[in-house]
Order: C-alpha cells, then sequence, then structure tokens
C-alpha cells in the first residue's frame, strides 16, 4: 500500500517516563496522562495541536517561541504549553480570541523578518511556518521590510548534503538544540543577542566546521533554514515507505521518501527501535551510490580475466557458471567449490546461499565476511553465555553507571548508539576506554573518559586478566551471582588462574603499556560503579587472541554480575549492517542456522526432510581455508556474493594470488568491485532499496527491509540465487522473501515466531522470538544462561607472533572514519569524500621527527608480507610506537601491509596488529602501481563490454 | 599439498593447543585441541595434518602430537 508523504507526527515535547497517571482537560476532551508530561503533549495526544515553532518531541522544551501560549483555569497569563507540566484536574483552553490574538501578533513579528518566497522556497508545503502562520490566521504584516532585517544574509552551501540559508531562520534554537541533545557533537551555537542573534557553525563553514553532517539539525529545522540539497533540486517527496538502512550494525529505521521510482530523502524513521529518529552522515545522505553510473545492470561473463567481459543474458550466465562449477566438481570433486556470502545482504539472502552450497553444491564450504570481524564474538559467546549474540538492547545503555569500551569507536564506526552513548555519558554514567588510540570518547564537548587505558595492541587479554584480577583478589565480585547463576567447577578453576601473581597489572605492565594503579582504578570502578556495561568492536576480536578477548569480557559481566538486567551486559558492536543476521543464518562453514552444528544428527535431518536431501556432516572450509586451497588446487570454483575479498581480507597480494587461481570466480555485486575484476561471470546485485528482506542489528533486532524501487538489473539478489541454484538442478520455489523467512522460523527455534506479518505489526522484533518470548526478547539470558550455567573460560594471555623488532618497529592497528564505510564501494561513490578522499597514516610527532617525515609527507609503510604507501597524517591521538590507518579506498593498500595471522579459534585476521617500519618515500609501492595498472586494464575490459552490446 | 599450506596447518593447530592451555594442562589442552579440529576443521585439513604427524610432525607442539599419537589419557584424545 502506498503511504502518501505527510511529515513525521511530532507531539511538542518528549514522552514522560513511568510516572503517576494525571487527569486533566484540555478543549472540553478528558485526558490523563504520564505525570512530567507537559501540556503541549497531552494536547497532542488528545488530538489537540496547539501551534508551535521552538518544540519538538525529540528535544527538551526550551519555550522561547511564544507561539504554544494557553490558558488555565485558575491560572493568570498565558503559560507555554511546551514548558508547562500538566497537573491534576488543570482545565486547559487552547483556542480563545485572546490567545488568538497573542499568537498572531508573534507570528506577524517572526514574518515581518522573513521572505515572502513560499511559492518557490523548496520547504513550500513542507514547512511549519508556514503552517503555523495558517494555522493562528496570519493575513497581514505590518511592518513591512523597509526596516533593517537579515533578507540578504549569505548561504553557506558547502556542505554536500544540505544548504543553510539564514535569510529564513526565525532563531528558534532547534538545530543548535538538536546538535547537543540529540547528536551530541557542539557544533553550533547561537550567536549575538538581540536582533543579531544567528545560528553559528563558529568561524568557519559547515564543511569546515565539528559538524558530522548527521542531518539532526536540518530535521529540527521549521523552516527552509536548513534543508537538503536533493530537496532542493527535486522538490518535495510524493510518499514514502519504511526500510532499514544498508550501513552499520545499528540497524537505524528510515523513511525512505520518493518522488515516483526517484529517492529524494531518507530520513531517521521516529519508531525505529534502534535509532529513534536520529542518524548518521552515512544512513542519511549517502544513498546515491544505488544510482550512481558505475552501477553494472547486465549480467557479464568471459573466459579469463585477460578477456573483454561480455553481456549476455540472465540465463546465459547463470548456465555458464552453473556448467563451470559442475565441470570443476566432476574434475576435482565435490569440496572443489564454495561459497561466500555478505553482511550486507539481507537475512533471506544468506540464508538461500548456504542453502544453495549445502543443499546444491553437497558441501558445507560456505563462509561470511563475519569469518573476518566478529568470529571471534560468535564463538566466544556460545562459549561462556551460550548463545552468539549481544546481551541487550541499544536502550540499555540508558541504564548503564558505568561504561566500558574496548576495542570500539562507536562515535566513528556506530554514530547513531555513539550519539546514545554520550548522551548517556552526559547524564553522569562514567567511562573506561581501552583503546590504542585516543578515541573521541576520551575526550569529547562535556565528556571525558575517567580512564583510558592505552593498551599496547595485542594486548588487550593482558590488560581484562589484569582487571578480572584486580576484582578477583579485592573480593570485588558478585559471589551471590556466580554461586546461583555460574558454573561452579569452571569458576573455582578460573578463578585460581586468574588470582595468580602473573595476571597482577604491576606484572603485566610491560606487555599491557598501561599504567597498573589506573588499571586498578578502571578495574574497581567496573566492579563498583552500579550498573557496568561492557561495548567492544574490531579492536576486540580481530587478534590472534580475539575469541579469548571475548571469553575475557564475559567472564569480567559474570564476575561481577553486570549481565542479565537492563544497564548492564556484554555488546558487541557489529561493524556492518546484518553481522548478526549473516551469522545467525548459518553462514558458517560448521554450523546450520540457529547457531547448530553440523554434527547434530537431529537437526541436520530436520534440514534434511525441509530440503529433500543429505547433508554433509562435515566443516567446510573457512575463507582462509579457501585461499589456501586455491592456491594448494583443490579449491577452484567461488560463488562471491557482495563481498570484496579482494579489498577486504588481509594480505592482499596472497589473496589476489588465489583468486587468480580460480577456473570460476563468480562475482554478484552492484559494482565492478576489487574482488570483481578477477571474476569470469558478474551478476549485477540489488541495493537495499530495491529489494524486500531483512536485516538483524547488533542487538538482534529483525528489521524490514523495503524494495521502494524496481531493482536496475530486474532482478533482486534472492532471485539470482534462486535461479543460479535452479540452473544447478538445485530448485527452490519461492516466491517472496516472506516465504523465505517462514522457512526459517520453521527450521530455526529462535526464530520460530518471526513473521513479515509481524515484522509489519510490531516495526521489528528481538531474537529469540517465539513461544517463549512471543514479542523478542530485549534482554538476554535474565533467569539464567542459554547454556545453563555460565561458563568462566580460562584465558590465558598468548602473546601474538607479530612482534614489534628492529626491523619493524611500530605496530600498525587499522580502523575506520564516520564518512566512509568499510571498503569505501557505497561511501566513495557519494559526497561523502567530501570529508574523507584519502586513506592517512597516523603517526605520532616522535616517530615522524625520528624518521624525518613531516604533515603530509608520502610515507611507505613496510610490513613482513608487503608495503605500500599513504600521506602521513602527525597526531598524538596514537601514542609513540603506535600507528593507524583506515582502509577505505583501494589504491591505499592498507591490506597489502596486514598478514595472515588469525584468531585461534576462528582465523578470524589479525588486522590490528602488525610489525611495520615508517620511512619517508617519493612514490607509491610496487604494489600500487601493478594495483593501479591492473584496475586500468579492468576498466578498460569493462568498457569494452559496454561499448560492444 | 604445498608445504605452505602444511605450514600453515601446523601453525594453527599448535596455536590452538597453546590457547588451551597447553603449557598448564597438556592432556587437557589435546583433548580440547581434538575436539576443536573435529568441529572446525576440515576433514581434508585433518588428514592432511594427521598425515603430517604420521611422517614424525617436527613442528607439532607436544599437545598437537598427543592428539595425533592419541596418547591424551582423557575423553575425546581419539584422533579428529
Amino acid at each position: 500500500m502506498v503511504q502518501y508523504y505527510e511529515p513525521q507526527r511530532d507531539y511538542g515535547t518528549p514522552a514522560a517516563s513511568g510516572g503517576e497517571a494525571v487527569a486533566l482537560q484540555i478543549d472540553g476532551i478528558d485526558i490523563e496522562v504520564p505525570a512530567g508530561t507537559s501540556v503541549m503533549r497531552a494536547a497532542a495526544l488528545a488530538g489537540v495541536k496547539v501551534p508551535k515553532l521552538c518544540a519538538s518531541d525529540s528535544l527538551e522544551a526550551f519555550g522561547s517561541c511564544r507561539v504554544c501560549l494557553v490558558e488555565i483555569a485558575g491560572r493568570r497569563g498565558y503559560p507555554a504549553s511546551c514548558t508547562t507540566p500538566v497537573e491534576p484536574g488543570m482545565q486547559v483552553q487552547t483556542q480563545t480570541p485572546a490567545l488568538a490574538k497573542l499568537r498572531r501578533g508573534v507570528m506577524e513579528l517572526y514574518i515581518s523578518d522573513h521572505p515572502l518566497d513560499c511559492l518557490t522556497c523548496p520547504t513550500n508545503g513542507d514547512c511549519e511556518l508556514q503552517d503555523t502562520a495558517g494555522e493562528v490566521g496570519l493575513r497581514a504584516v505590518r511592518y513591512g521590510f523597509a526596516g533593517a532585517n537579515h533578507l540578504e544574509a549569505e548561504k553557506d552551501q558547502s556542505n554536500p548534503y544540505f544548504t543553510f540559508d539564514p535569510a529564513k531562520c526565525i532563531v528558534c534554537s532547534r538545530c543548535v538544540r538538536a546538535c547537543e541533545e540529540v547528536q551530541g557533537t557542539f557544533a553550533l551555537t547561537i550567536e549575538g543577542r538581540g536582533f543579531d542573534s544567528r545560528v553559528s557553525v563558529g568561524a568557519t563553514d559547515f564543511l569546515g566546521s565539528d559538524c558530522v553532517s548527521c542531518g539532526a539539525c536540518v530535521n529540527a529545522c521549521p523552516t527552509a533554514t536548513l534543508t537538503e540539497n536533493s530537496i532542493i533540486e527535486q522538490g518535495i517527496p510524493e510518499h514514502t515507505a519504511i526500510t532499514t538502512c544498508a550501513y552499520c550494525g545499528v540497524g537505524c529505521g528510515f523513511r525512505a521518501e520518493l518522488r515516483g521510482n526517484t529517492v529524494v530523502r531518507m530520513t531517521p524513521w521516529k519508531d525505529g527501535r534502534a535509532n529513534e529518529g536520529h542518524a548518521c552522515v552515512k544512513g542519511r545522505f549517502a544513498f546515491g551510490y544505488a544510482t550512481h553510473p558505475d552501477r553494472i545492470t547486465t549480467p557479464m561473463v568471459r573466459d579469463s580475466i585477460e578477456q573483454p567481459w561480455r553481456e549476455v543474458s540472465w540465463d546465459e550466465a547463470l548456465q555458464f557458471a552453473a556448467r563451470r562449477f559442475r565441470e570443476i566438481q566432476e574434475r576435482h570433486g565435490r569440496n572443489s567449490i564454495g561459497a561466500i556470502s555478505s553482511s550486507r545482504c539481507t537475512n533471506e539472502e544468506v540464508y538461500l546461499v548456504q542453502k544453495l552450497v549445502r543443499a546444491g553444491f553437497g558441501n558445507n564450504n560456505i563462509d561470511t565476511c563475519a569469518r573476518v570481524c566478529h568470529s571471534p564474538t560468535g564463538f566466544g559467546l556460545k562459549t561462556t553465555l551460550g548463545e552468539s549474540a549481544g546481551t541487550q538492547a541499544f536502550t540499555s545503555v540508558d541504564s548503564a553507571d558505568v561504561i566500558m569500551v574496548i576495542g570500539a569507536n562507536p562515535t566513528e564506526a556506530h554514530p547513531v548508539f555513539g550519539s546514545r552513548l554520550k548522551r548517556r555519558l552526559r547524564e553522569g554514567a562514567r567511562l573506561i576506554v581501552i583503546d590504542p588510540r585516543e578515541i573521541e570518547l576520551v575526550d569529547a564537548p562535556h565528556i571525558r573518559a575517567d580512564y583510558h587505558l592505552p593498551v599496547n595492541p595485542g594486548a588487550n587479554v593482558a590488560v581484562l586478566n589484569a582487571m578480572a584480577h584486580v576484582i578477583a583478589t579485592e573480593a570485588l565480585h558478585d559471589a551471590g551471582f556466580i554461586a546461583q547463576r555460574c558454573d561452579r567447577e569452571s569458576f573455582a578453576s578460573w578463578l585460581e588462574f586468574v588470582s595468580a601473581e602473573h595476571n597482577a597489572p604491576e606484572a603485566l605492565a610491560a606487555a599491557t603499556g598501561v599504567d597498573p594503579e589506573s588499571l586498578r582504578a578502571a578495574a574497581r570502578l567496573y566492579a563498583s560503579g552500579g550498573n557496568a556495561a561492557i561495548y567492544y568492536g574490531l579492536g576486540v576480536t580481530e587478534h590472534s587472541q580475539g575469541s579469548t578477548a571475548v571469553m575475557a569480557i564475559a567472564n569480567l559481566a559474570m564476575l561481577t554480575g553486570n549481565i542479565g538486567r537492563e544497564g548492564v551486559g556484554v555488546n558487541p558492536m557489529r561493524g556492518q549492517n546484518n553481522v548478526q543476521g549473516s551469522c545467525d543464518m548459518g553462514s558458517f562453514p560448521h554450523e546450520l542456522p540457529g547457531y547448530r552444528h553440523l554434527s547434530d544428527a537431529a537437526t541436520r535431518g530436520q534440514f534434511e526432510a525441509a530440503w529433500q536431501v543429505q547433508l554433509d556432516p562435515e566443516p567446510g572450509m573457512r575463507i582462509p581455508n579457501m585461499f589456501d586451497a586455491a592456491l594448494d588446487g583443490q579449491f577452484r570454483g567461488l560463488y562471491c556474493q557482495g563481498e570484496d575479498v579482494a579489498q577486504s581480507d588481509p594480505n592482499t597480494q596472497h589473496i589476489e594470488a588465489a583468486l587468480s587461481a580460480l577456473e570460476c570466480l563468480v562475482v554478484q555485486d552492484i559494482f565492478l568491485n576489487e574482488t570483481a575484476k578477477f571474476a569470469h561471470v558478474f551478476l549485477p546485485g540489488a541495493s537495499f532499496l530495491e529489494k524486500d528482506g531483512t536485516f538483524t542489528n547488533a542487538e538482534r533486532r529483525i528489521s524490514r527491509v523495503r524494495k521502494v524501487m524496481p531493482p536496475l538489473s530486474g532482478k533482486a539478489d534472492w532471485e539470482v540465487t534462486q535461479a543460479f541454484a535452479a540452473a544447478l538442478g538445485c530448485d527452490m520455489d519461492y516466491a517472496h522473501p516472506s516465504q523465505i523467512m517462514d522457512e526459517i522460523a520453521s527450521l530455526t527455534p529462535t526464530f520460530s515466531g518471526v513473521s513479515y506479518a509481524l515484522l509489519d505489526e510490531k516495526g521489528s522484533l528481538q531474537w529469540p522470538c517465539n513461544e517463549s518470548a512471543p514479542e523478542g526478547t530485549p534482554t538476554m539470558h535474565r533467569d539464567e544462561f542459554v547454556r545453563g550455567k555460565g561458563y568462566f573460560a580460562i584465558t590465558d594471555f598468548v602473546a601474538t607472533d607479530e612482534r614489534a623488532n628492529r626491523r619493524f618497529p611500530l605496530l600498525l592497528t587499522t580502523g575506520r572514519i564516520l564518512s566512509q564505510y568499510n571498503v569505501g564501494a557505497q561511501t566513495r561513490r557519494t559526497d561523502n569524500s567530501a570529508w574523507h578522499s584519502e586513506d592517512t597514516l597516523e603517526i605520532h610527532p616522535h616517530d615522524a621527527q625520528e624518521r624525518g617525515v613531516s604533515e603530509g609527507d608520502w610515507v611507505g609503510i613496510q610490513s613482513r608480507v608487503g608495503n605500500t604507501v599513504l600521506r602521513a597524517t602527525l597526531t598524538t591521538r596514537v601514542k609513540p610506537g603506535v600507528v593507524y590507518t583506515t582502509f577505505h579506498h583501494p589504491v591505499s593498500g592498507a591490506n597489502v601491509v596486514t598478514t595472515d595471522n588469525s584468531d585461534w579459534a576462528t582465523n578470524c585476521p589479525e588486522y590490528k596488529v602488525t610489525a611495520v617500519q615508517v620511512s619517508r618515500v617519493s612514490a607509491p609501492s610496487a604494489w600500487q602501481a601493478r594495483q593501479q595498472q591492473f584496475d586500468r586494464k579492468q576498466r578498460d575490459l569493462l568498457e569494452r563490454a559496454r561499448t560492444d552490446a | 599439498m604445498s608445504g605452505q599450506q602444511i605450514d600453515h596447518l601446523v601453525k594453527m593447530a599448535n596455536q590452538i593447543a597453546l590457547n588451551f592451555g597447553e603449557q598448564r594442562d597438556l592432556s587437557r589442552a589435546a583433548q580440547c585441541t581434538a575436539e576443536h579440529l573435529e568441529k572446525f576443521w576440515t576433514r581434508a585439513m585433518r588428514e592432511q595434518l594427521s598425515a603430517y604427524a604420521d611422517a614424525g610432525g617436527e613442528d607439532l607442539s607436544p599437545a598437537v602430537r598427543l592428539v595425533f599419537a592419541g596418547q591424551s589419557d582423557t575423553q575425546g584424545s581419539q584422533r579428529p
């Protein structure tokens, strides 16, 4: 059903939480609302609209515009309804002759300094000022424009996504307050007083300011002062659809706003439980990649990567791929082919790919990109708690008293959750940051970490063990919780282990690089500061001891009883939009959907019965196993859906050699990504705007993805996989992704209650969602752990083999930046590159000085496996001995330098620790020169396909 | 099978044993390593490592040797 465009409903002030019901009467209508509710909100809930300008339910009441005045029986004057809380028995009048006169007078003053260009204004028809003028019956402005005014104020068009037109500003402060209260950046202020008051971004323009382009100010603006450029260029949308962002693991709900099939705006959905109306620069603005000219929309094939591509029909491409795969299996055995699926794809899509592999290929060679990010989370949390998932909802942080962030950078990588977290910190929660770098949270506006432990890369386990040592030896643990909820035997062994002197902060100081006293103080705070919650990211998992670190985190939470209720828990910050979902859907080679091991005959039997095929009970190859086997000639065919392993996986030259060794590489993607340049078959993919499905975010929240435009290639990704399966003789018969979800629900106990109908009704659901929890499970392990008793795993600190030495004296660690997303395939094709057009190497000034390196110099980064060249950025955010870079641009070759080292339990690559040397250079590396040549050649081969077509 | 691949398998197996506490409890580490290989490694990888162990397995750590020698005295010590 088409949802015609209308602004999202605004109740004027935020909801009051949980107070006693207060009964009052508004314009003769009886209503009960929680104590603490404003009169304005109560009126809105009663269906009475009070005119307003400076109020919005995403912001605290401000009381400045004087438009929302009301009369209250027994009170003198005309109180502002936004700042007046309800009281029992109150009798409110919102429409009286006196109020009408007052409001018209106020509006007349506003409009006296506002251009009267409504017909040509970009927000004509979607402007609160215009609406309010109409509501109060303003018919004339007596003052004229002869006097001083702001109508000639210059526009700021520096931001690529929105324009600031101060001539239209009414100085309601909504933008300033949104930047403070919602985003927490404090980039905006009101400068000057009286007539001179104006919104300011400091001494510079928007692009050059601290503004992070989250769009909260644009959302909040009641006029056309802050307007999306897409609206200025294309007009007001005419219909909308609710969908889910395809960027990070926060999984924000969005309203796609369209004209025809063209998305003109993405606005954060106020009812989206993950984001509650907030967004970041990626989800809010960086959707233009979906219609970028680089999109490939016709299937292509070629016999070798030296040949030009040939555009073919869907049928020819799929038959070509199927024939090649079957021939490979006939010659080299059933296990010689496999697939890699992506966390960028929907649950339904990745479910189909693993089904194709298990039922169609006849093996278990299916892996997902979570291999290279959060596979240690799956292993570590399954071992200790019994379920491979985070324990909380995002809203849980609102009840946290102590927040420990380790190996995560939420304000850059999970910005909408980062804003929520910052809000809680401004309210007074304490903060521990464990990170080699001084991330933004360490020292941000109105936030300062109580403890920043600048751990040496590779020493997380040592720090976590030392914290546990302090808590255990100082008897700060929760003995009652442990006795009731945890496995006695494992706790006893672990307690003996962790209490040993070699785990003391002082004994581990050389390894950790952390001041023992600070570490002790941080441990005491975590154990005794009230509700303590741990948030961690890839800075924990992407190590040779990633799984150990995850288990050490779970140990800390169990040790202190900080699990199983609101405000606490163990929270993995998932990198991509559907990391959790792709893992849930059986995308790992050893387990079926719902994290059930292949060796479980009963589970296997259920799938065999449903799919009418016998399944191999043996684990299949992981991604690195596939590449090793490819180089060995044992693995020759790969179907890669939505994943760019050539750029994202470590030791690029090793990956390139493995991809070059394949006889048939089938890539399904929206662009000719780095991996596709090695492919023989290209199957055009669909962006998240072109298909139906679901994503599951970092808090286990399943949300609908809705098709808002037809697939540019004619097929959604699930249809492509189904057609590929059919070409291989593996029949699937789905007419819609909802049927795939129905099958998932029928075979997966934690999903048994999930259906599209329920998702449409509830908006989203957090699994487990089944008979025991029909509306989902925001907090896990409430009464008991999924595994029964919590298991304390012994977490020996086994240092990585990747050590700094005289030849490679620095440790390189990698991460992300706010404006770009992973390999950058999407964000590099948007104006987000205005903020980050190249990856640079952060180096401490001391290390730079020793090497004669100045700001902006080209520097070579040499590791044991390769070298690349980047520009240097001198900063004290990294400590001496540590250098840092991002990996958003292919030419940067950050992964040319990273090694094959991986997590002992899961083979998650050790991206976060690479010993390197850095030196000034004047030319790109040999790999970069080769890469650019190869890139040019492959683009030329693509162009020839298009020219020939 | 290339030398590079068997080197990689040996390195991974040794790493698993070490992280299962080989230096604290050899027998238990061998048991856990055996279970881990059974659960997460392909049959082909296990067979390659087994063949390497049968050929002397000089670079295997003590716990991994124990896995393939069937010398662990605890449950699960059988070959993966």
